[in-house]
């Protein structure tokens, strides 16, 4: 009988337990969706590192010459020509450019002992594939270190025969022995390939990853030499007898001491916080971190609810227990149905949660996949994991739950027969009642009704500020490539880039004369140089504020903002700047809105002058109309670039819509539940105010006013939160990765969050307040009290 | 504010049983009059006190209240009505806890059109020294006194009263009672109370008796009837 009675009082708020059901199968869904999406890949991309012997660290070398390698060039290498950088002199004179190249590890092995290094080279290539256009970055494959790992199919060992990577190919339906055309030349797919220091396809300084739009491939060594795309380079090195923590401190903080390389080493980074290489170390410990934290956060918001519904009902029926113990039951046997439907309702959604999670971490390991080149297994069930996911939290809400109801059958039957009036010796409530002063009784209800039921008010705000921080973090993503990308070309006027051979053509029309230098050292950093006119038709700079900078240019030098922020650049701070064997005083004077891209702007006709005596040199042309292929070695098209960037946009906003919808969906779940138990807590208030004559607007405002107030307080207070998080994410990407990810909240975003907070708000407390208007008048006679 | 009942009942319907909750109830109320309705349990007190009040409707029948018809008003028309013209006490005081007694006569205030003042009504029922106490440190016959000056704070020309005296002992109920008198005599205001207690009875106008949910005497109280006569005669 007493099961059937507990059952009846539970069937009553069954809208209620099917919401915390949500709830619950949520956490063990998140833990176990996580857990075995990260084990999915997490095994076999341990095996596969240690195969391809993946490096420890990376090591940039400058593409400019030391002084002792221009001597080489002229003396010993006989080059006349003006040749800037090691990747031109490969074009000239092979056997220089790898005796310079050599040299250098050479030099780096020297100092720095227990290390091996070896040189990665590639070319990135832009083709259409299936009317879109697509980026192949060619790697050379490396010997000992990086080496290539095929996934399926053969290396490539004739020519024309390529190896892509598999999420490029599952994304263009491309399969083993299919064909694709670059540079007019048909090559075949002869396998699927992977290579450890590109676990991301991460080929630039913009956050462009996906595998829809680019892939990392591999040609026989011939085919790589015969592609005209310029040269670039990377250095791959191991190390023994180190640690991590070890090799940090004897070498990644001081190699910039050691006066023999730190010409021409430009940066040195461990894998661990190298984006392309070593991201997926902190996704794994980022993912399981963030499964387990997700995971308590909303066990805890179950456990919270349970005790506080249990809480309700045990005291609505406080007379009836007294009754059953003056009868002579016994505390657990009246316990008894209460625990056992707790647990009726918490083990299955729990298991249920498990299972979908399982399922669904196939999926998890996909999207992983999406981004990540990796491999990947099948998934196995594990003990560990279904004890985490589903035994631990039924222990906590089972002993939680056990102990809010002894606390109440532990009370004595006299006790319980005597309808209970709750006394106002909650302290914070007579602080707050205090604080709010001489304010209307009415708008002071509003807030002391909430503090008085203190743990509903605890639950409330913790999910509201976790459902706005999900909500803001998603904001601040949006556009995020227009901000990286898009701005810059929507900003400028040119729609093709031509690299000229060795004489550029006479420009026409609106062209504009540029310099480009793809690498140069400001103080000791390495950057990318643009001379462009003062006056040009197609290339503006922009600052912050959208104010046309470009004149100042004739006072100094502009940079992008990301060198800025990457940096710590300022307007006025001075700086040499060494460009070949030319080194001359720069001024920063501006900075652009750019936030790709480590590269300064210059005066074109004063570094012609510097460099050549004469104001008429360019090697490289902005042009608003189509470039013909006869007059330029190599012609870059916007229109592809953007193209990337659109894709990497489409993925961003599912990203955007999965964070926003379990935000608004778990925000609206907590109003509901809290809104309607403080109806039915309130019940004789409601039934008071009535029949004094107050309206249901006016009940409303009082008994749930304050929610809405506070719910908005808590949006507004997570913006300076978030916002400090998004800068201290800004400052850890540009400090760990020197990638700077444009997050920004706007105004009309808090806008719109505190509009989708009122909306979830009026919605979810919609059915609560149906409730409201069935609270009986005569309910204010009846025999308890609140 | 007279009240006027014509022909009211109220039928309770459970499947095929019928149950007169009020039976054809004929009654008038004269402005300002001191009314006691007696009853045993379950002869329609509680009932009638609520039809008359418009927190429940008749089934069939009349309620006028001066000219307004309250058994055709709608929800919203009721809540208005009430809100500008009635008071109401309960055996339970109903106090809001997190409240003191200045900001529980408030919540009675802040509905009233032309309210009376806070300290005026808690000086009237003897609570000014009182104001800042909270519920809890009240004692029962405290607590109906606060409930009381809720009620009559916002100037209602009826005041309902159920069984007001019902929790509390009898010296505290004498003490209640004699506010209760004081206020009807003070402001005019109508006064119901619905009690099965005779000997409230003897400070009424007039003496209403129900059984078996129909009225069955009106009786005049202006020689002040003893509680023996009240019950008995």
């Amino acid at each position: 009988m007493l099961y059937k009675n507990v059952f009846r009082t539970l069937k009553k708020q069954y809208i209620q337990l099917l919401l915390l059901g949500v709830i619950i199968t949520s956490s063990s869904f998140i833990y176990s969706t996580m857990d075995y999406g990260v084990s999915g890949i997490l095994n076999p991309t341990e095996e596969y590192f240690e195969i391809s012997n993946q490096e420890d660290f990376a090591v940039n070398l400058a593409d400019y010459f030391t002084e002792q390698e221009e001597l080489y060039l002229s003396e010993t290498c006989l080059i006349t020509e003006q040749v800037f950088t090691l990747s031109m002199l490969k074009q000239i004179d092979k056997s220089c450019y790898y005796n310079i190249l050599d040299n250098r590890l050479s030099l780096i092995t020297s100092q720095i002992d227990d290390i091996v290094l070896e040189v990665r080279e590639y070319k990135d290539i832009f083709y259409e594939l299936n009317g879109n256009t697509t980026k192949a970055r060619i790697l050379k494959d490396m010997s000992v270190i990086n080496k290539s790992f095929m996934v399926s199919g053969n290396k490539p060992i004739n020519s024309l025969e390529i190896a892509i990577s598999e999420a490029y190919a599952k994304n263009n339906n491309l399969k083993i022995n299919d064909e694709i055309i670059i540079n007019n030349e048909t090559y075949t797919i002869s396998g699927f390939v992977l290579f450890p220091d590109y676990s991301l396809a991460m080929f630039g300084d913009a956050f462009i990853f996906d595998n829809k739009s680019q892939t990392v491939a591999l040609v026989t060594d011939d085919d790589f030499e015969n592609f005209d795309e310029q040269i670039q380079f990377e250095v791959g090195g191991t190390y023994t007898n180190y640690t991590e923590e070890s090799f940090k401190t004897e070498v990644i903080d001081k190699y910039y001491n050691i006066e023999s390389i730190n010409t021409f080493v430009t940066n040195m980074i461990q894998t661990k916080n190298n984006m392309r290489s070593g991201a997926i170390y902190g996704e794994i410990e980022g993912g399981q971190v963030t499964g387990l934290g997700l995971s308590v956060l909303i066990i805890a918001i179950g456990i919270l609810i349970v005790a506080i519904m249990v809480s309700k009902i045990l005291e609505k029926q406080r007379g009836a227990i007294g009754i059953l113990k003056s009868l002579g039951y016994k505390n657990s046997e009246i316990a008894l149905p209460y625990v056992f439907y707790i647990s009726i309702l918490a083990l299955p959604t729990l298991i249920f949660g498990y299972f979908i999670g399982y399922w669904f971490s196939d999926t998890m390991k996909n999207l992983y996949l999406l981004f990540y080149l990796l491999p990947s297994q099948n998934i196995d069930q594990n003990l560990m994991t279904f004890f985490i996911s589903v035994i631990v939290p039924f222990a906590f809400l089972f002993f939680f739950s056990y102990l809010v109801i002894r606390k109440i059958l532990n009370q004595k039957p006299v006790d319980l027969l005597n309808p209970t009036v709750s006394s106002n010796k909650n302290k914070l409530t007579m602080v707050v009642s205090k604080l709010l002063g001489k304010k209307r009784v009415t708008k002071k209800l509003k807030h002391l009704l909430l503090y008085r039921s203190l743990m509903k008010f605890t639950v409330y705000l913790i999910g509201l500020f976790y459902a706005a921080f999900l909500i803001y973090f998603s904001f601040s993503m949006v556009n995020i490539f227009d901000r990286m990308l898009l701005d810059y070309y929507d900003n400028t006027n040119y729609n093709y880039v031509g690299f000229c051979e060795e004489v550029c053509p006479s420009t026409i029309g609106n062209q504009d004369k540029v310099i480009t230098i793809p690498s140069a050292l400001l103080n000791n950093s390495e950057v990318s140089v643009v001379g462009i006119d003062t006056v040009n038709f197609l290339h503006p700079l922009l600052d912050m504020k959208n104010d046309d900078i470009t004149t100042k240019l004739d006072d100094g030098i502009i940079i992008t903002k990301s060198l800025a922020l990457i940096k710590n650049i300022k307007v006025n701070d001075s700086f040499s700047l060494k460009i070949g064997q030319f080194t001359f005083d720069v001024t920063v004077k501006g900075i652009t809105k750019e936030y790709s891209g480590s590269k300064i702007y210059i005066n074109r006709e004063l570094l012609s002058t510097e460099l050549f005596g004469t104001d008429g040199y360019y090697n490289s042309v902005y042009s608003d109309i189509e470039l013909s292929d006869e007059d330029y070695a190599l012609i870059l098209s916007n229109d592809k670039i953007l193209e990337q960037s659109e894709e990497m946009q489409k993925i961003f906003g599912l990203m955007i819509g999965l964070l926003m919808y379990v935000s608004i969906l778990i925000g609206g779940i907590i109003i509901y539940i809290l809104t309607a138990l403080t109806i039915e807590d309130n019940f004789y208030n409601i039934s008071l105010f009535k029949v004094i004559g107050y309206n249901e607007n006016e009940i409303n405002k009082m008994i749930l006013g304050g929610y809405s107030l506070y719910g908005n307080i808590i949006f507004l207070i997570t913006v300076p939160i978030t916002f400090g998080m998004l800068k201290l994410m800004e400052v850890m990407m540009a400090r760990y990765y020197e990638l700077i990810l444009p997050l920004q909240i706007s105004w009309y975003h808090i806008i719109l969050a505190l509009v989708i907070n009122n909306v979830v708000f009026f919605i979810a407390a919609f059915s609560a307040k149906r409730k409201l208007k069935k609270v009986s008048l005569q309910e204010a006679m009846k025999m308890y009290q609140v | 504010m007279g009240i006027k009942l014509e022909e009211v009942t109220k039928i309770y319907e459970s499947g095929e049983i019928k149950t007169y909750a009020c039976k054809n109830m004929n009654l008038e109320i004269k402005d300002g009059e001191f009314i006691v309705v007696l009853g045993p349990s379950g002869s329609g007190k509680s009932t009638m006190l609520n039809i008359i009040s418009g927190l429940d409707t008749p089934t069939s029948g009349k309620i006028s209240i001066d000219k307004d018809i309250i058994s055709d008003m709608n929800t919203k028309e009721l809540t208005k009505f009430r809100r500008n013209n009635l008071g109401f006490i309960f055996q339970q005081y109903n106090l809001l806890q997190t409240l003191n007694v200045a900001e529980n006569v408030e919540v009675g205030r802040e509905v009233g059109i032309d309210p009376f003042e806070i300290d005026e009504v808690l000086e009237q029922v003897g609570l000014l020294d009182q104001k800042h106490k909270y519920p809890y440190q009240l004692s029962g016959g405290e607590q109906q006194r606060v409930s009381i000056a809720r009620a009559v704070v916002k100037k209602p020309k009826i005041m309902f009263c159920d069984e007001p005296t019902g929790a509390l002992d009898e010296e505290t109920a004498k003490e209640v009672l004699s506010v209760l008198k004081k206020l009807n005599e003070v402001y005019k205001t109508t006064l119901i109370i619905i009690t099965h207690n005779p000997s409230i009875g003897m400070m009424a106008d007039r003496i209403i008796k129900l059984n078996s949910a129909e009225i069955v005497e009106v009786k005049e109280n202006k020689n002040r009837l003893s509680a023996y006569e009240i019950n008995w005669n």
